[in-house]
């Protein structure tokens, strides 16, 4: 199997540093991390963010606003492990995708209805839906999938 | 991209638009659509390289559980 490349390696500690600390770690985390100069570190920040994959800086900054799964401002999708409430997720279907980050754990998903405004939960362990309060909750997107990148916030 | 207390909530929502109806998946499918080693493997350590072969597999499980609707198609 191939090493692991640069990007890899900057994806990894990113994530990683979600699932442990709940935000975004700065650019200078990552040098010191990699023991680099900060001025590397952000470049590295720079060239992962322009990979292509659905993360983004926000607009005119070196901090980082979304890193899917996980949402470095708060969202209306929080995310429990563990019953601590400290992270928050991307929008409603990555908030599934959070199970992913937390192994044989239990994520818990709380938002608020956009319709009514009344409370959803979904509970999902290692892929499985352990339960969902009200039962028969639905995803809605209506951008179609062609078009996610064109402006990945918004959709 | 959003969770709605049941499928009538979502389409009763403000934002929602018949001509995107398309985009109304149960609870089950969407956690179908995020299953796949493109959203499982994240913590692979190897994520950004294997990235374009995890691909495949999930446009195929798109497609599937959209029985290929176009609202679900790939760009391009």
């Amino acid at each position: 199997m191939p090493e692991p490349t640069e990007l890899d390696r900057t994806y990894d500690f990113i994530l990683r540093a979600f699932v442990a600390d709940g935000t975004a770690p700065h650019f200078t985390a990552i040098a010191r991390h990699f023991g680099v100069s900060p001025d590397e570190g952000r470049r590295r920040l720079h060239a992962l963010m322009e990979a292509g994959l659905p993360n983004w800086l926000f607009p005119s900054t070196d901090l980082i606003a979304s890193f899917a799964p996980f949402n470095n401002l708060p969202t209306q999708y929080r995310i429990s492990v563990d019953g601590q409430q400290r992270w928050f997720a991307q929008c409603g279907l990555e908030s599934l995708a959070m199970t992913w980050m937390f192994p044989g754990k239990t994520v818990v998903v709380d938002a608020p209805c956009l319709d009514c405004g009344e409370p959803l939960r979904v509970a999902v362990r290692d892929g499985a839906i352990e339960g969902a309060e009200p039962r028969g909750i639905w995803f809605y997107v209506d951008v179609p999938f062609r078009a996610w990148r064109t402006d990945l916030p918004f959709s | 991209m959003n969770l709605f207390r049941s499928e009538e909530h979502a389409r009763h929502w403000s934002g929602f638009r018949q001509e995107a109806a398309a985009g109304l998946l149960s609870l089950a499918d969407a956690m179908a659509v995020m299953s796949t080693p493109r959203h499982r493997d994240r913590l692979s350590g190897r994520y950004v390289s294997s990235a374009p072969s995890s691909a495949p597999a999930f446009l195929e499980r798109l497609k599937a559980i959209s029985r290929n609707d176009p609202f679900w198609a790939p760009p391009g």
